[in-house]
């Protein structure tokens, strides 16, 4: 009893195990830069649909932020694991899988795009009509008020928000495990069938998971005061 | 639609009783979360020396993802303290710990949001300190803060379909269970994710609802 907790602080038994613990925590930054690419674009684009001047684009942006914003992780996951495969089978005649990885980097990818979507335009919105008119104004194209004028500013607004749900994100990624992606939790409960020890092991990977997400969110929250600080946002 | 009906329709008893299930627990978790939120911010706030183990817990909640959190309690709390001993409580607590991370913030800063000087102008008025916080500040604090509590029950909500992870039969575990009955996981699964959606966003609807009221009617 006392041993296992020596055991999860001092991290004998992650030690013995370090190689594959840390290709699953490898892992785990892999998934989330691959769905934090597929976010932001996928974010960008919905977000911009909302901003069209035509109302069913608005529609079907406002539609797909708040899809994927009201559906839990999980839920997408196994959907996105399991029913569009089947579909494209069943239409194309072939037999079709999607690999754990691909799974998981769009369903946790489409998920965060929600939120992605409506930070952006909060942020894009944010920006007072005037400096668009002024900028019109003086001879610039919509695409060079947008480039120069508009995303400078926005970026800054909206950069503390999207920080933070780059957090939110990686806290996610450790879903995956369950559609048997070899990221971190995966491997501990790997060792713990191996081991019949859950105690340091669970225990070993809920402390490093808090480490390295409260290191995170610490750098955000400096980097985003000293944005503050500046008279940036 | 014959194939939807043999699926869906006739299982609904099951659909059902899983969505008790999503209800009961979310609710089980959001009440405990309150309440040990609330100690934990009061402890956070007036007892100096328990201070810093405060301030470890809600960082502890807040910065672990939520499925470790489920594991954690369902694997090493037995043994840690010899409970809980059901997955379903298992269930419940790791949700309200994930929980009263967050609550405790929100009481904080509902409390510390009310203005200096309602406090300094109650006690002088000869209030004492508790019914200072029963009359001024409780009940503007509680105005401040139920849409950020009620947000919070929307997350709790959505995370509870982890439980099924540990075998509590909610919405997701009856989900998945008929799917490998019937190997039919397009309509189940895909009603399955329509009916989370749904909830989730009537229940958003109604939370932005309730706040628009709340804030024109007192502020």
């Amino acid at each position: 009893m006392l041993g296992d907790w020596i055991q999860a602080v001092t991290g004998s038994l992650f030690w013995e195990y370090r190689r594959i613990l840390l290709f699953g925590l490898a892992t785990n930054f892999y998934v989330f830069l691959l769905s934090a690419v597929l976010a932001m674009a996928m974010g960008l684009l919905a977000c911009l649909a909302r901003l069209s001047p035509l109302r069913a684009i608005r529609w079907c942006g406002t539609f797909y932020a708040e899809l994927f914003r009201n559906t839990p992780e999980y839920v997408l996951l196994v959907w996105v694991h399991f029913v569009p495969p089947l579909i494209l089978t069943l239409l194309l005649r072939t037999r079709i899988n999607f690999s754990p990885l691909f799974s998981a980097v769009v369903a946790l990818g489409l998920a965060a795009s929600g939120y992605f979507t409506e930070t952006f335009r909060a942020g894009i919105q944010s920006i007072p009509r005037g400096h668009v008119e002024a900028a019109r104004s003086t001879g610039l194209s919509g695409a060079l008020t947008f480039r120069w004028v508009i995303l400078p500013q926005a970026v800054r607004k909206m950069l503390p928000e999207a920080l933070n749900q780059f957090i939110s994100l990686f806290k996610s990624t450790t879903l995956v495990s369950l559609i048997a992606v070899p990221d971190l939790m995966y491997q501990v409960s790997m060792i713990t069938q191996e081991q019949m020890r859950p105690m340091p092991l669970y225990s070993g990977a809920a402390i490093i998971y808090f480490v390295i997400i409260l290191c995170l969110s610490a750098l955000v929250r400096k980097f985003s005061e000293g944005w503050r600080a500046v008279g940036r946002a | 639609m014959g194939m939807l009906q043999r699926i869906l329709w006739n299982n609904r008893g099951e659909f059902l009783e899983g969505l008790l299930v999503t209800a009961e627990i979310s609710l089980i978790a959001i009440a405990v979360a309150m309440a040990v939120g609330l100690v934990i911010c009061l402890v956070r706030m007036y007892c100096r020396p328990l201070r810093w183990l405060a301030l470890l817990y809600i960082e502890f909640c807040r910065s672990t993802p939520i499925y470790v959190q489920l594991m954690w309690v369902n694997y090493v709390w037995p043994e840690l303290f010899g409970w809980p001993q059901s997955f379903f409580a298992a269930g419940w607590a790791a949700l309200a710990l994930q929980s009263s991370g967050y609550l405790a913030e929100t009481f904080r800063s509902g409390i510390e949001g009310v203005a200096r000087g309602q406090r300094e102008a109650a006690l002088s008025t000869g209030l004492s300190p508790f019914l200072t916080m029963r009359w001024v500040i409780l009940p503007q604090a509680v105005l401040m803060m139920t849409p950020s509590l009620m947000n919070q029950f929307l997350v709790v909500v959505k995370s509870s379909c982890l439980v099924s992870v540990i075998a509590v039969p909610d919405l997701m575990y009856r989900a998945l269970r008929l799917t490998s009955i019937w190997f039919e996981p397009i309509e189940i699964l895909s009603f399955t994710a329509f009916l989370y959606v749904a909830i989730v966003f009537a229940l958003s609807a109604a939370i932005k609802w309730y706040s628009d009221r709340l804030r024109s009617r007192y502020a």
